[in-house]
């Protein structure tokens, strides 16, 4: 395995600007040399969880790949709590003997500063950067606050790839029902109804990927579009799609649950929505072309869907639908046609009881929220914007509906409203040509 | 040139490997025996060698290639008689060679004298000499080392019914040590040995000599009384002599066989050994650094000595399940190659016949901290058969030309102890020492030349070890300090090119001479001194103030 | 006398038809140059036109809620306006520089300084095109923010800020063309400090409890009902 029998194709680096990699960190990675497997960590002051991520990471390296290279990257965007060196004081060398812990070869885990700040991409950079420059044949970005993470999850990812031959591998959760409706609700239908390729969760805070489709990703994204970072890795799925990239998923376990605020959905729909919405322009070509979809190689179980009581407050949900409504009408106009938008502010009048946000109606919702996009009717920032109120009445009704379903009854629901995507596509294929 | 008088020699030797009956056979039975030997002693003396050592020659029904001991104060006559060991013991003395010969102490033939009388009734007056059990539960839960061929440490014998003890082949029972009887008998052995002008003795399966219940029956302290005992008297009588240890433990069970510099003086580094091989394959200086780091301090007056490849097979005991098996299958891909958790195959197959891997391992057992073993043969790059039983396959004439029978004997090839090495690559007609002796780059004049540099100080012989922690794992490198001398070594163990930066802070000011050129390179200054390593290559830096 | 009437006249005309000759010329310059003024002002209209129309201006406009303004008030589309404007500037100037070339002394004064607004009138037009334009999106910006962070009364605080910023665009605009600025410049203040002092008071009075939860959920870390119906959406 060690041999020189492996290399992406154009092992050259196609970075236009090289100097965004530091001396230093250059220095670093020539002393690490080539790798098989490398497992990347974007932290930014992480020091509460990243401590154990990382001795997980260590562990499910040693316990799943004993004999391979490894290396851990970090990358960080300026922490000052002290999370780069505990992320870099889980190496194994010779120079501090670690008793009990039994490795057969050095672990280097370094550590790198990147530009921009969270959201910029520039961690993905970073590490793409680096799986290239060391030749990494499998590679791997772990989420430094994975409460959760078991040192399976390292095989689980690495191992298609690896082993398997795959290019992409998408994790899949054990997650409560109403745990995220935004994957649920928009993003893995519209994915699956337009790219025509059924991945779970294609926001991928944690996820395996080959070196080859690295290098491609490195060298074809604009990496200085400024803002367009946000969301990134969703590009790195539609890249991997668009690219004919073999993917699969592989179930990991129970999702982390990090405490949220609202304004996290707004950033959310950014960094998700935003970037689908903007990639459909680029990938006119591909979705207009595909029909129906096709699923993806899964190992280990499907997800799962918990179903204990949770404790909601839906009439604050329908409320702000109706508020959102009422007071972003002059904005709605922009964006909706007038039948939708009549349609919308019909349910919005209605009681708790008879409220009803049909999954039809969202559909077209959402795809005319795509097509303006598109022509940037207004800033395109407000438009996403504009889309977390009546995102919060579709969750009321998912709530409702499922309120006393069980895991099979609620993914019939998903699948129900994943045809309902498909079957609307012609919908916005006509509203995109239309005003062309 | 005559023998050096110091009484460290051991520190500064480098020994040569070699078994009689392999080497050179000068009355053409096909098999190599003492006259013969002592023929070659110019072209060892030649390759730079200062001291043999010689596989068991004893009688011996030779059912575990002479370890299994017949009569212990005479020779085999297929290599000779005692008085042709006289004269091969004399001749190498004058070329300044230095003799180290086998004891076996841990146990005999089943077809020993002793054995014979032992067994033939329970109230025999040499019965007590081994160890008898009517049962086959004592001492349980010892370790079998044979495992591939013997299932329990007992036998049952089926004159004096009852079980007898062995730590090794059922026919090699254990001598009791607890009889003072034996242990008397055995220092008369020795002293036999030594009266002669033997210089050293090898002391096989020194753990095992005593057994106690409840025990591993391995490293107990009855058992290092005993060894002590024999180290005083050895001093006594014939200082200068030396004892040399197998003991295949970890460093820090070793550890008590130096005893406060009374016990033995020198002992081999077994779990070195395979890290060496796994730091290679690994292209990772950890498992090597990792087991130096833990070998604890040994007294000032005794000596690690390091092998690459002896006659036995590359032992996996000292190390964990996981590096076996990643041994295995780096280097002993086929499982007729595997024998008693160890791999049986000789230096050159095993690094595939890479002449700058070969060159890498010679120059670290050359450079660390220890007296170097050459395994013979291993000089020239000599190939295996594994195709022969046990681990004869590494034991095959010495090929000393492209002639008959390689020049080993002028014997018909069917009469030969085993058959000559013939494939195309490793055979004699490709590898013998007349070949190379003609070939100006060959691996035996490699040979030569690092063991002359290795001479040129006594450095690596009795220096002290730093290791330094360079970024680049794939780079060992280290210092070898001793007074004012100060060597630094780097070692790429990876097969493509390297770049390494080297914290030599302390020793800014230094011009570093290369010692095998003598050329200059640069001085140290404050930044971290850059060096580029070609694929398995390495250095030797005289470090010089001027 | 008739002799003396008709040399009076005919020295009066020929003072006159010296006169006339004298501006005579001036004036076929002053025709050619309107003439010439229209048909570049046409061109210049035409081009700036295609020009508008290339770069959306009228989606611009439309951001800019110009368009809005126009609608109502039953006018063309913003890129024929501006074309149409541009016309009438350019031949206006290439009429007043005729009209400057017949030496009428007073008039050359005031035609200079004409030319001299000019600049500063586009600069003006300048930012209160743009100036509309960013009231639009900031109010917009304060609504969805507004909404999304769930504050009462979203649409006064997107007015709110709309309002003021026009009012400050406005009051730059006036200064720049030299009007009344000082007046706007005060108007605005005032207009903003009563504003501001009105919130602080409405705040502090009214909305003292408010205040007091508000600082003791930041401090205090109480955040119970908040979260509860925030679930993760990703």
């Amino acid at each position: 395995m060690e041999a020189m029998s492996y290399g992406p194709s154009g092992a050259e680096l196609k970075l236009e600007d090289e100097s965004f990699l530091s001396d230093d960190f250059l220095r670093q990675l020539i002393n690490v040399g080539e790798v098989d497997i490398l497992v990347g960590l974007p932290t930014h002051n992480n020091a509460k969880t990243v401590g154990s991520v990382v001795t997980t990471i260590r562990s499910g390296i040693l316990r799943g790949f004993p004999r391979e290279r490894a290396v851990i990257i970090n990358a960080d965007g300026g922490s000052r709590d002290g999370t780069p060196e505990l992320v870099t004081g889980v190496s194994i060398d010779d120079m501090r003997p670690a008793s009990n812990l039994y490795a057969l070869r050095t672990l280097h885990s370094i550590s790198t500063k990147y530009d921009g700040g969270a959201g910029s991409g520039g961690a993905l950079r970073t590490i793409l950067a680096a799986a290239e420059l060391l030749r990494a044949k499998a590679c791997l970005v772990m989420s430094p606050e994975a409460a959760h993470l078991q040192p399976e999850w390292i095989s689980n990812l690495l191992r298609p790839i690896y082993r398997d031959g795959f290019d992409l591998v998408a994790p899949t959760y054990r997650r409560h029902k109403f745990d995220g409706l935004l994957t649920t609700n928009l993003l893995y239908p519209m994915l699956r109804a337009l790219y025509g390729v059924r991945i779970r969760e294609a926001y991928l805070p944690e996820f395996g990927f080959s070196g080859r489709l690295g290098s491609q990703f490195l060298g074809q994204n604009g990496w200085h579009d400024g803002n367009d970072q946000a969301g990134v890795e969703l590009r790195l799925t539609l890249a991997a799609i668009t690219g004919g990239y073999r993917i699969c998923q592989s179930f990991l376990g129970e999702k982390e649950h990090i405490e949220r605020r609202s304004s996290d959905l707004v950033r959310a729909l950014r960094q998700t929505v935003g970037a689908l919405f903007s990639a459909l322009e680029t990938d006119f070509p591909l979705w207009s072309t595909v029909t129906g979809s096709k699923p993806v190689p899964t190992t280990g179980s499907e997800q799962e869907l918990l179903l204990d009581p949770i404790r909601v407050n839906r009439k604050r949900l329908r409320e702000r639908f109706s508020t959102g409504v009422a007071e972003l009408q002059s904005v709605f106009q922009s964006i909706l046609s007038t039948s939708t938008l009549a349609e919308l502010q019909r349910i919005a009048r209605l009681g708790e009881e008879e409220f009803h946000y049909p999954a039809e109606l969202w559909v077209r919702t959402v795809y005319e929220f795509a097509a303006s996009y598109r022509k940037s009717v207004i800033s395109r920032d407000h438009i996403i914007q504009a889309l977390a109120p009546l995102f919060r009445g579709r969750v009321f009704t998912f709530l409702v509906e499922n309120r006393n379903a069980s895991a099979t009854e609620v993914e019939n629901n998903i699948e129900g409203l994943c045809l309902e995507f498909e079957r609307l596509k012609p919908y916005l294929l006509q509203m995109w040509k239309s005003r062309e | 040139m005559p023998l050096n008088t110091d009484v460290l020699w051991y520190k500064d030797a480098i020994i040569y490997q070699v078994h009689v009956r392999t080497f050179h056979d000068s009355n053409g039975d096909g098999i190599g025996d003492f006259p013969g030997l002592e023929q070659r002693l110019d072209y060892l003396q030649e390759l730079g060698v200062s001291a043999i050592w010689l596989m068991p020659f004893f009688p011996s029904p030779l059912r575990d290639d002479g370890y299994d001991i017949s009569d212990y104060q005479t020779v085999h006559p297929s290599y000779g008689t005692l008085e042709d060991f006289r004269k091969l013991l004399e001749s190498a003395h004058e070329r300044g060679i230095r003799v180290i010969i086998e004891m076996v102490l841990n146990h005999t033939s089943d077809q020993h004298p002793w054995f014979q009388e032992a067994r033939s009734s329970q109230d025999n007056r040499r019965r007590d000499w081994y160890v008898w059990s009517d049962t086959d539960t004592r001492y349980k839960g010892t370790r079998i080392i044979f495992l591939d061929t013997e299932k329990s440490n007992w036998a049952w014998d089926p004159v004096s019914k009852s079980f007898y003890w062995h730590r090794f082949f059922s026919h090699q029972p254990d001598l009791n040590w607890d009889n003072p009887a034996v242990r008397d008998q055995m220092w008369n052995v020795m002293k036999f040995w030594l009266d002669m002008g033997v210089d050293a003795f090898r002391l096989d399966a020194v753990p095992y000599l005593m057994e106690r219940e409840g025990t591993n029956c391995e490293n107990l302290p009855e058992t290092h009384e005993i060894l002590k005992a024999l180290r005083r008297k050895v001093d006594e009588q014939f200082s200068g002599r030396m004892l040399l240890a197998e003991a295949n433990q970890w460093p820090a069970d070793l550890r008590p066989y130096f005893g406060d510099g009374d016990e033995f003086h020198m002992a081999f580094h077994f779990p070195l050994m395979p890290r060496m091989f796994m730091g290679l394959k690994l292209e990772d200086r950890k498992p090597i650094t990792e087991i130096l780091q833990q070998t604890p301090e040994i007294p000032p007056s005794c000596q690690w000595s390091l092998f690459l490849r002896n006659h036995d097979e590359l032992t996996l005991e000292m190390v964990t399940d996981m590096e076996r098996d990643y041994m295995y299958d780096m280097y002993a891909a086929s499982k007729s190659m595997r024998l008693n958790l160890g791999i049986r195959r000789r230096l050159a197959p095993l690094l595939n016949n890479d002449r700058r891997r070969i060159e890498l391992m010679n120059g670290m057992l050359m450079s660390l901290p220890g007296t170097p073993i050459i395994y013979y043969g291993d000089e020239i790059g000599m190939g295996d058969n594994i195709l022969l039983g046990d681990r004869n396959g590494v034991r095959t004439p010495m090929q000393w030309n492209g002639g008959w029978n390689a020049g080993f004997s002028i014997a018909e090839p069917q009469r030969l102890y085993a058959p000559l090495i013939q494939d195309p690559v490793y055979g004699y007609p490709a590898v013998n020492v007349a070949a190379q002796k003609e070939s100006e780059h060959s691996l035996l004049h490699w040979m030569q030349r690092i063991i002359t540099v290795r001479r040129s100080t006594a450095v690596f012989g009795r220096g002290s070890i730093e290791f330094l922690h360079p970024a680049n794992h794939r780079i060992l490198a280290y210092l070898r300090r001793q007074g004012k001398d100060t060597v630094l070594v780097v070692n790429n163990l990876s097969g493509t090119a390297q770049a390494v930066e080297l914290d030599l802070r302390r020793y800014k000011g230094n011009i570093l001479i290369e010692m095998f050129g003598n050329n200059i390179f640069p001085r140290v200054g404050d930044l971290p001194y850059l060096l580029t390593l070609g694929p398995y290559q390495f250095y030797w830096f005289r470090l010089r103030r001027v | 006398m008739r002799e003396m009437i008709v040399s009076e006249l005919s020295q009066a005309m020929h003072e006159m038809a010296r006169g006339f000759a004298h501006y005579l010329p001036r004036l076929i310059v002053m025709l050619i140059l309107a003439f010439a003024g229209w048909a570049i002002a046409y061109v210049v209209k035409v081009i700036l036109r295609s020009i508008l129309q290339l770069i959306k201006f009228d989606k611009l406009s439309e951001n800019a809620g110009a368009s809005q303004l126009l609608n109502k008030a039953a006018l063309p589309t913003a890129t024929e306006m501006l074309s149409r404007f541009v016309f009438w500037v350019t031949w206006l100037g290439f009429i007043l520089l005729g009209v400057s070339v017949l030496g009428i002394l007073g008039l050359q004064e005031q035609i200079a300084s004409f030319f001299l607004f000019l600049p500063r009138l586009f600069v003006a037009m300048f930012i209160l095109f743009f100036g509309l334009l960013a009231a639009s999106f900031f109010s917009r910006a304060a609504l969805l923010a507004a909404v999304n962070a769930n504050v009462p009364s979203p649409r006064l605080l997107s007015l709110a800020i709309r309002s003021l910023i026009i009012v400050f665009v406005l009051s730059i605009v006036f200064e720049e063309l030299g009007l009344a600025e000082q007046t706007m410049l005060v108007a605005f203040g005032i207009a903003f400090g009563a504003l501001m002092l009105g919130l602080a008071i409405a705040f502090g009075i009214g909305g003292r409890d408010l205040a007091q939860r508000f600082l003791e959920e930041k401090f205090v870390r109480n955040k119970k009902e908040e979260n509860e119906d925030e679930l993760s959406p990703l």
